[in-house]
């Protein structure tokens, strides 16, 4: 009985384990009679291929669960790796430094700031203590003039470590500021879109899509249809370091995916922001009026997103050794059916890290099955629609679910039941912020 | 609660076995064939891709001892990257890849080479120099044979006269570049040609070409050959005309000579003459077999084009069973 329970909870995991068993027992043999989807390079193939995706449908998680959705994440990797290869390959002052090093400057003047003023905020709340009535409201020093000098610090810092760069060319660390700072400017500035002018998500998002893209092309230039990054001949050699394997064992893509989601997981799961999200998602209006500040909140998750565009992006370029403007075309719709597989809601308020994790992996896992038999493409992409509809269907519904439609006895109960199990507690003013909205299945 | 969950378990047992057993009879047959060779795709959606691979699976056909295995990259460097990793996982005796982009490409096709597999590229090459043999037509030479028609059209060598409207391809792609550059090679040497647009690309679109084309019409009283960097442009620009009346006195002149799009146009006489770009699919076949079989293969192998006019679109049909 229990035991069964606990099946229900976990079944996320048997679905990857059972696509991972499919994998095995019908894959291939190689002429030596290795099995070849078990293969090391096999798996590690999938890893590699499935961390771009993978990073993308990080940030766009946490999207999906405030209720939102992120559909500017392709195009956002495709300026980022245009202006990486540019700064990697091209001396001089190129559109991709006048992008690039004013965004970091900028990134870095916000963040000094807003972090100062909230670590002072928290210092006089602490305070305050217990018998906190009022907002608190800081003074002039604490307020503005100590998170500016910060701020200007911060921005200095960074110029002086990126200017230096402009006239040779960027090093692997210069791309690593410089890229994921473009993508978490566009990404903050959907977010203060959605929520200063108060629309859908989906509009803004789309319009920043088509705007994203305009400008990456801009980026590169009318004749430059793919910018070639060559390690060693016109960019640093270091930059292979981003392709290789961590001590012969892990990819570097691999692991940025894997850290990523690791330390979001984490911020989702423990800390006061990510129940913030949870919270929105589940009921934005209780969550304001309980005291949520839902804009800065929301803001934060499209920004993260568009941060973790613009990692995917150098990652793409140290992969694939090019930066170009169709860079991530559709990989929005990817990492949405990844997000889906693995269990978070569209409607917002349910979802997890480690869910997205399994879904990106099921989807990889299932590409390469169904290419290591090489069975037609058109058939495969119909294949990777029924399986995204059924690997769905058994992560929203439960089998009583679907047989109460067909009229059958003891299926109705079963309906009734988890509809009322399903709605979120929208009736009860007083917000559960612990309990039940965060059902990390 | 309890009869739901077991119903869950019995509908995913099942379905787990089904689809191992189905894979697993997938892969019984097959056994019997002595090479295995993988050819990866850009797509199969476009026109040039599809003859390209209607005409790798004619010459397998030939040869029975082969197994083709052909993926479709979907248009995507990504997607391609993966495509190729899987195929050296499968041990194939000989690769064949058409890049999506020569950079993109570049990185998986050495990996292929690492793993001592020979690699045949065809149509666009890659930038390392360790690969078996490329196979590819020049467009270069395309635009020079385009470009000494036109100048016969127009009255011969030292006495061509009129005015030329040339419709580029992509503008960052390399080969409308190589198209154009052949192509003036010869017209650029008779004086009384005129060129009416300057730069102007299609976009390799036919309805893009129709846009330019009918502005051109509004502002040149006298337009006498047109010259499209594919078929599908020189078309649009056809149409244009025919749409105001004037296609007789234009000549049209498109390249890639497909049997289904620009053979056809010629034989209809919408089009002058189209040259045909060849796909490298049979003879990329061929030479993989060769070079399977212990022979020596050359290193780069250039496909020649072949002028086709009314005179042998008829023929050319007929020979590709249309």
């Amino acid at each position: 009985m229990t035991a069964l329970k606990l099946l229900s909870r976990t079944k996320l995991y048997w679905g990857l384990i059972a696509i991972f068993l499919i994998g095995v027992l019908g894959s291939p043999m190689s002429s030596k009679g290795n099995n070849i989807f078990l293969s090391y390079g096999n798996l590690l193939d999938v890893l590699r291929q499935v961390s771009t995706t993978g990073l993308i449908a990080t940030g766009m998680t946490a999207v999906i669960i405030t209720g939102g959705i992120d559909l500017s994440v392709g195009s956002l990797m495709a300026i980022c790796s245009v202006v990486c290869a540019m700064l990697l390959t091209v001396p001089g002052v190129t559109p991709g430094v006048v992008l690039g090093v004013p965004t970091v400057a900028l990134v870095a003047l916000c963040i000094g700031f807003v972090v100062t003023r909230f670590i002072f905020q928290n210092l006089a709340k602490s305070r305050a203590g217990a018998d906190l009535v009022r907002e608190i409201r800081l003074d002039g020093v604490r307020g503005l003039v100590t998170p500016a000098v910060v701020g200007v610090v911060l921005c200095s810092l960074s110029l002086w470590f990126l200017l230096p760069q402009i006239e040779p060319k960027f090093g692997v660390l210069g791309v690593l500021l410089v890229a994921p700072c473009v993508g978490l400017l566009f990404g903050a500035l959907n977010g203060f879109i959605i929520v200063a002018g108060r629309l859908q998500p989906f509009i803004v998002t789309l319009a920043m899509m088509v705007t994203a893209l305009g400008i990456a092309r801009l980026t590169a230039g009318q004749n430059n249809a793919v910018l070639p990054v060559y390690t060693g001949s016109n960019a640093t050699a270091d930059f292979e370091i981003l392709r290789s394997l961590v001590f012969g064992v892990i990819p570097m893509p691999g692991l940025f995916f894997l850290g990523a989601i690791l330390i979001y997981g984490a911020v989702l799961r423990f800390t006061p922001f990510g129940r913030y999200v949870y919270a929105i998602g589940g009921n934005e209006e209780a969550a304001r009026l309980s005291g949520i500040a839902a804009g800065r909140v929301k803001i934060a998750t499209y920004a993260i997103s568009g941060l973790l565009a613009g990692i995917a992006a150098v990652l793409y370029v140290a992969q694939y050794r090019q930066g170009k403007p169709d860079a991530g075309a559709g990989l929005e719709l990817d990492a949405i059916a990844a997000v889906v597989i693995g269990g978070t809601s569209l409607m917002g308020g349910r979802g997890s890290l480690i869910g997205t994790f399994c879904g990106v992996l099921i989807f990889g896992l299932l590409s390469n099955i169904l290419q290591l038999h090489n069975i037609n493409s058109n058939l495969q992409l119909v294949l990777k629609g029924m399986i995204i509809i059924g690997t769905v269907l058994v992560q929203e519904r439960n089998a009583g679910d679907l047989l109460a439609y067909l009229r059958l006895p003891g299926g109705q109960t079963a309906h009734k039941e988890t509809a009322a199990a399903k709605r979120p507690s929208q009736e009860t003013p007083s917000l559960n912020l612990g309990g039940n909205k965060n059902e990390t299945t | 609660m309890k009869r739901r969950d077991m119903l869950k378990l019995a509908a995913m047992t099942a379905a787990l076995l089904t689809t191992t057993a189905l894979l697993t009879t997938g892969n019984a047959y097959a056994q019997d064939k002595k090479w295995k060779i993988g050819f990866s795709q850009v797509t199969t959606i476009e026109p040039w891709r599809a003859q390209f691979n209607k005409d790798i699976l004619a010459e397998a056909a030939k040869h029975p001892e082969v197994e083709l295995i052909i993926t479709d990259g979907e248009d995507k460097t990504e997607k391609q990257v993966a495509d190729v990793e899987n195929l050296i996982r499968q041990e194939v005796d000989a690769l064949l890849v058409s890049p999506k982009e020569s950079a993109g490409l570049t990185g998986v096709v050495q990996q292929a080479i690492d793993a001592k597999i020979p690699v045949f590229v065809l149509d666009r090459n890659v930038d390392t120099k360790d690969y078996t043999q490329f196979v590819g037509g020049d467009n270069a030479l395309i635009g020079r044979a385009a470009g000494e028609y036109a100048v016969e059209l127009l009255g011969g060598k030292g006495k061509a006269a009129g005015n030329v409207v040339e419709i580029w391809g992509g503008m960052g792609t390399q080969p409308a570049h190589d198209r154009h550059d052949g192509f003036h090679e010869f017209t650029d040497k008779e004086p009384g040609i005129k060129y009416l647009l300057d730069q102007q690309s299609g976009d390799w679109k036919q309805d893009q070409a129709y846009n330019l084309m009918a502005n051109a019409l509004k502002s040149n009283e006298k337009i006498d050959l047109v010259y499209g960097h594919n078929d599908p442009m020189a078309y649009g620009a056809y149409l244009a005309a025919k749409d105001v009346g004037r296609e007789k006195d234009i000549k049209f002149i498109g390249i890639d000579g497909l049997p289904n799009e620009g053979v056809q146009m010629v034989n209809k006489g919408e089009l002058t003459a189209t040259f045909t770009y060849v796909t490298p699919g049979a003879e990329g076949l061929r030479q993989a077999i060769k070079f399977l079989n212990g022979e020596k293969v050359e290193k780069t192998i250039t496909l020649p084009t072949e002028k086709i006019t009314k005179e042998n679109a008829a023929q050319v049909l007929k020979d590709n069973g249309l």
